[in-house]
């Protein structure tokens, strides 16, 4: 946030949460907000050029452990995106696993101002936390894994969900998280044993199902006023015919009743749940399954997973899936199981449009945008860096706005595309405002932030502005690719941060949390049982567990009192 | 007197967080439960050096803590090839410092990786780490080996609190279900504790784990009768035990890492877990000599994009350990100015390095005086990080863990004299520009 | 024919520091088509500083060139601190008198270089084309490939004159090695292609191979336990025997040669 007025004068501006549908229109901001007027304001002239709200990613991996290994194990990923430093901007290395630097710059550049972490395993959430400092000018917030957790499923057995709330406060407190996250329930506490759990599966040991871990966890969420609903990543991810489990996982929920006009589930990176057949053999896209259902229904919300093309760095909490990757590529695998709590796999790959199964993943991603009719039900997400790197939304955006580069594509790719996908019949195209609404919009709404500045542009927001180098008219895809890749503006809290594609000052960012507030009868119960698992079974103490202040130089708080 | 409970040691990789001091008038008197010996004597303190000085015609003469400063900037500013080396016994706040310095002077950036486990991170580079926490090990492992490593002598706690000694969920009788097996070469305090001890042939490792490989995939024929002084014998029996373990944990050392073959010893261990893992589930950890030499690592990946030996002298970061590790920069005399932290060049550097240290400007950073101290020709001291600082550091199993600040000092922390250093090398840089 | 020569200055290196010249900015091709102010303009890195060639060499310029190939640059001087020579070329002739620093040759994909002495490490390094002679020996990692990645050297031809270091050929993919003395540990290391010959002694040679082929005419000490004796056989007269692996990578991907005298 800076002091000062900035007037935006003259752009085409889409705010879909203001119902602002390309008009022309001033944008006013005085100490970082938007206000009605300005007085006295520096003049930003975005004449006929497009204006959007600064981008929101509901879901990606920009820090902490995993990504950390992702760079660590890969320096030949490093030497591919360096840059040198300059008066204003520190050193940047990396494609796939840019460091903190140039990831702050490259979302920056692309006109976003708020990442999700989407993957926190609690025990390092510290780590998680020092990275998001390191990034510069993007706001963020981290969601830590709450399913895996020994806890959870004692809780999930027993059916104590006021306890399973009280816990999962205590770990979103304890971590500075945002919501609750779920990875492969149940799956990743048995790769803990080298084995995995389908949704009906019992766990190892625990004898609960992956599907009541899934249920116990949104109605415990439901229990506060959580501005962000359970944000799953559910069982089976990357396996051919997994769609069924897709869409027994989403049934989960549907009868549980949500705090506010909200999903009670975000199923995110669909793209990689949306798979057929039985074998990589007869492998085929079942998004039109998954979009048929998201279109029936109004409990669930989706990010895409969209694949890029070319060699990328996959990394999830999802251990046994990062394994199966491994044994089909024979590269370098890291994997991290995280005692109690969760665990993390990564591997090196590659996804090539010569490979039939890497072409059905990539229409499967766009089908999914062109099939689900409500846009307000999706963002645009590549499960950075799993699907692919960030910085190829513009790619994903082009193709969605333009049916004949999605043909100029499918030509170049293996064949299958015409035969087991239904890419190259769909007419659809994005317009400027659905393309708005998947890249700030709907990801705004569906993690609450809209209501603490993201995302739109009305009175009171932040100051968080995009203009991009086209006209609303332009209709050439590789022109609206460049456009979204490298903005002509960037404005974050009323500050310029990029002009002309080029970072000019790079601010620190905020990190948003949580606060669920629990009844303290029912913490003091919990409190026994949680107090027994750090005096038995964690290699670290409770004292020394929760994330101190001195890692959130700048904080902002969000209050999620208990549901009466 | 006051107690502080749940102290974290300052000292060795396995960051031990459960200890109990007691303070009074301002010095830790007492250490009551939780550390080791070694852990124990660094929390009550020893010998310190007492105020910045500066080297004048050959001896070092006290002087502010300004001075100090403005001196090291200076030298740090003229360099043409700078390295700033250590880190591993400080906090990440200052390591961040450190890489933005690096930055800055165009230096090379490296860590005490390069003398320890730097063989280990470019064997991670070649193909992973199929590892976990040290929690997963307490509770689940059944069968544990210690490669080349000695942790009853280097890593006192290491088997009580974490591994074979341990207890935990599925582990509830401690060593008593658990199998142990060691490889040295020689039968050290903890190969006397082991189930079964293959004594090694010096530098035979990575014909040894290859042998493994071949047999734990099922080729077991085309081994021959011996391996580095193992017999096939014990190999097979060995390779046994690995499969019907339910939980198989390898944790390597030095011993591995500095013999012949070196990082490739550690890519062998690697892929004898993976093979290992087709039957059971196996995992693999280097033991962390250094209590944040995991954090060094970690803040200058996120950083640079690369762990340690970072050459940042072209004003974007170039990784190549052997040509930018600081031993091979010393005895090739490649650097013109160098600053250490938190660590002691003079005690563990060749005498090479040494005499080439004695004709370029060194800076001294650290709480104690130790050999470097003789020819440093800056020395600032600092505060006890997890005594009079605290600050964030990571475990050997990269579990970040917070020290805690125990008594007040007057000795700046490692973070301010960092910034302090930076903030008078822009301001000379400044002045240059004009 | 052109040639141009760059001396090295003498006070560059007679310092107590002795602090390499990277002169990646000095190929053939890069030079070609710049008269003798030009080329002593361009800028070379010295530690953390960039400066003019000119002022750390001496140069001189005779003849004229048509194409690139008609380029050769002549290093003379001290060169055991200079560093990337010939490093990207892909066309014209070096020629460096002296022992060399490392990545000589480096990521080479044509022309030719010539070392009139020892080279040190990462000569050679992810080479796809090219020549790259070492009269003397060559240091570690000779056509391997950077940290982390799954290629090393895959086209071209090396020789070396006398010994090599460890782990020659890491990941090679494709084009030929000739070692004319001994080589250290593990030579064609993870080697998927290509050919390395060994006049003299090898060391664990072949570990974890998948493909290529390594030759080893002196001894070989410390086999490795993990390959599969095939045949005995006759190359090039005489006598060898043939094994495959490395089975530690698993049977089905150990489909490296290796003959042992």
């Amino acid at each position: 946030m800076v002091e000062g007025e900035l007037l935006i004068r003259n752009g085409v501006v889409y705010d879909p949460i203001n119902g602002v549908n390309g008009e022309k229109k001033d944008i006013s901001i005085r100490d970082g907000k938007v206000v009605e007027e300005v007085t006295n304001p520096k003049v930003i002239d975005a004449e006929g050029r497009v204006v959007m709200p600064g981008g929101v990613d509901i879901h990606s991996h920009i820090a902490g452990g995993k990504v950390n290994a992702g760079r660590l194990f890969r320096p030949e990923d490093g030497r591919k995106g360096r840059e040198t430093k300059t008066k204003v901007c520190r050193a940047q290395s990396g494609y796939s696993v840019p460091n903190t630097f140039a990831t702050g710059y490259r979302y920056a550049k692309m006109g976003y101002t708020f990442v999700m972490e989407a993957a926190m395993p609690p025990l390092a959430a510290r780590h998680t936390h020092e990275e998001m400092v390191d990034i510069p000018i993007l706001d963020n917030a981290a969601m830590p894994l709450i399913d895996n957790n020994w806890m959870t499923m004692e809780y999930v057995k027993s059916g104590d969900t006021d306890l399973l709330a009280a816990y999962i406060a205590w770990m979103i407190k304890a971590t500075k998280g945002y919501g609750v996250k779920v990875v492969n329930p149940g799956g990743t506490e048995a790769w803990a044993w080298a084995k995995n759990c389908d949704i009906n599966d019992a766990v190892p040991y625990f004898d609960v199902t992956p599907a009541e871990i899934v249920k116990g966890l949104a109605e415990a969420t439901e229990k506060f006023e959580m501005p962000h609903s359970i944000h799953v990543h559910g069982n089976m991810l990357g396996h051919p015919g997994n769609f069924e489990t897709t869409l027994a996982t989403y049934d989960l929920v549907k009868g549980i009743k949500p705090y506010r006009n909200r999903p009670t589930m975000h199923a995110t990176h669909t793209q990689f749940h949306s798979y057929g057949g039985t074998s990589w053999r007869d492998f085929e896209s079942k998004a039109g399954a998954i979009a048929d259902y998201v279109n029936k229904n109004e409990h669930l919300s989706i990010d895409l997973g969209s694949i890029i093309l070319g060699d990328t760095t996959t990394m999830t909490a999802d251990g046994p899936m990062e394994y199966s990757l491994y044994q089909i590529t024979g590269r370098k695998w890291t994997n991290h199981d995280v005692e109690l709590e969760t665990g993390s796999g990564i591997t090196p790959f590659l996804y090539s449009g010569k490979s039939p199964v890497n072409t059905i993943q990539w229409a499967i991603g766009q089908e999914l945008a062109l099939l689900v009719k409500d846009p307000w039900k999706l963002a645009l997400t590549t499960d950075h860096p799993n699907a692919g790197p960030f910085i190829g939304y513009p790619i994903i955006i082009s193709m969605l706005m333009s049916k004949r580069r999605r043909d100029e594509s499918a030509e170049d790719m293996h064949k299958v595309i015409f035969d087991r996908a239904e890419y190259s019949s769909i007419d659809r195209e994005y317009d400027l405002n659905e393309i708005a609404i998947i890249t700030r919009g709907m990801a705004a709404k569906t993690l609450g932030l809209h209501e603490h500045g993201k995302g739109h542009l009305g009175v009171g927001a932040d100051g968080d502005v995009a203009i991009y180098d086209i006209s609303p008219e332009e209709r050439d895809a590789g022109k609206i690719q460049k456009a979204f890749l490298n903005t002509k503006y960037t404005i974050k809290g009323g500050e310029v941060v990029v002009k002309d594609g080029e970072v000019v000052a790079t601010p620190a960012g905020r990190t948003i949390f949580v606060t669920p507030e629990c009844d303290d009868k029912l913490t003091e119960e919990m409190m026994v049982k949680l107090k027994d698992k750090f005096d038995h079974y964690y290699s670290v103490t409770f004292n020394n567990y929760p994330v101190q202040d001195a890692y959130l130089p700048n904080p902002y708080e969000i209050k999620a009192p208990w549901r009466s | 007197m006051v107690e502080i409970t749940d102290v974290v040691c300052s000292l060795c990789g396995c960051v031990c967080d459960d200890i109990v001091v007691e303070v009074e008038d301002n010095k830790v008197t007492k250490v009551k439960k939780g550390a080791c010996s070694v852990g124990k004597s660094k929390l009550m303190g020893h010998g310190r050096i007492e105020s910045p000085a500066i080297r004048d015609n050959g001896t070092l003469k006290n002087c502010s803590y300004d001075d100090a400063i403005k001196k090291a900037a200076e030298i740090l500013a003229a360099a043409r090839r700078p390295l700033l080396y250590g880190w591993s016994s400080t906090v990440c706040e200052a390591d961040k410092v450190g890489v933005e310095l690096a930055e800055e002077i165009g230096a090379v950036i490296d860590n005490t990786a390069s003398v320890c486990h730097g063989p280990s991170v470019l064997a991670i580079q070649d193909v992973g780490l199929p590892s976990c926490t040290l929690g997963q090990v307490k509770n689940r492992a059944d069968l544990v080996i210690y490669w080349g490593a000695n942790p009853a002598a280097a890593h006192a706690n290491h088997m009580k609190r974490y591994s074979y000694i341990s207890k935990g969920y599925w582990t509830e009788e401690g060593k008593k279900n658990k199998k142990l097996v060691v490889v040295d070469v020689r039968r050290t305090a903890t190969a006397k504790m082991a189930d079964v001890f293959l004594q090694i042939e010096q530098g035979k490792d990575y014909l040894v784990f290859s042998a493994l490989r071949a047999m734990l995939l099922g080729y077991e024929d085309v081994v021959p009768e011996e391996v580095g002084g193992i017999s096939k014998k014990d190999l097979l029996e060995t390779v046994r035990m690995m499969k019907e373990a339910k939980f198989g944990m390898i944790f390597f050392g030095m011993g591995a890492t500095h013999t012949r073959g070196r990082h490739n010893n550690v890519v062998n261990a690697i892929q004898t877990t993976r093979a290992a893992h087709t039957h059971t589930k196996f995992s693999i950890m280097p033991m962390r000599g250094h209590y944040n030499v995991a954090g060094i690592n970690q803040v200058c990946t996120w950083e640079t994009g690369f762990p340690f030996a970072v050459d940042l002298s072209r004003g974007y970061a170039w990784y190549n350990p052997g040509e930018t590790s600081s031993t091979d920069l010393l005895v090739r005399r490649e650097c013109d100015a160098a600053l250490f932290i938190a660590t002691d060049p003079g005690a563990h550097f060749p005498g090479e390095s040494i005499r080439h240290l004695s004709k370029i400007p060194v800076i001294q950073i650290d709480p104690f005086p130790n050999p470097t101290t003789e020819f440093a020709d800056v020395v600032i001291p600092c505060a006890i990080s997890g005594v009079e600082a605290e600050g964030n550091v990571y475990r050997m199993d990269n579990i970040p863990i917070r020290l805690r600040k125990l008594v007040d000092t007057e000795y700046m922390a490692d973070e301010e004299i960092m910034k302090g250093i930076l903030e008078e090398v822009r301001a000379i840089k400044e002045k240059e520009g004009e | 024919m052109q040639t141009i020569r760059l001396k090295l200055k003498e006070e560059i290196t007679s310092g107590d520091a002795k602090i390499p010249i990277e002169v990646d900015s000095l190929t053939p091709d890069k030079l070609f088509g710049k008269n003798e102010a030009e080329i002593k303009a361009v800028k070379v890195w010295w530690g953390n500083r960039e400066e003019n060639t000119g002022d750390l060499f001496d140069v001189s310029v005779e003849g004229e060139a048509g194409t690139v190939e008609e380029v050769k640059i002549v290093m003379e001087g001290n060169l055991s601190r200079v560093k990337h020579i010939g490093d990207g070329m892909k066309a014209g002739e070096i020629e460096a008198i002296g022992d060399v620093d490392m990545h000589c040759g480096a990521m080479m994909g044509g022309g030719r270089v010539t070392v009139k002495g020892n080279a040190d490490c990462w000569a050679g390094r992810e080479m796809h084309g090219g020549e790259l002679v070492i009269e003397g020996d060559a240091g570690d990692n000779l056509c391997a490939m950077y940290r982390g990645e799954m290629t090393g050297m895959s086209g071209g031809k090396v020789t070396v004159g006398g010994d090599a270091g460890e782990c020659v050929g890491q990941y090679m993919a494709g084009g030929e090695i000739l070692i004319k003395g001994n080589t250290n540990i593990l030579t064609g290391l993870n080697m998927k292609g290509g050919k390395i010959t060994i006049e003299g002694d090898a060391i664990m040679p072949g570990a974890d191979m998948t493909g290529g082929e390594i030759t080893v005419k002196g001894k070989v000490l410390d086999m490795m336990p993990s390959f599969k004796f095939v045949e005995t056989t006759t190359v090039e007269g005489e006598e060898y025997k043939k094994y495959l692996g490395d089975l530690a990578m698993t049977e089905k991907k150990a489909k490296g040669v290796l003959y042992v005298r």
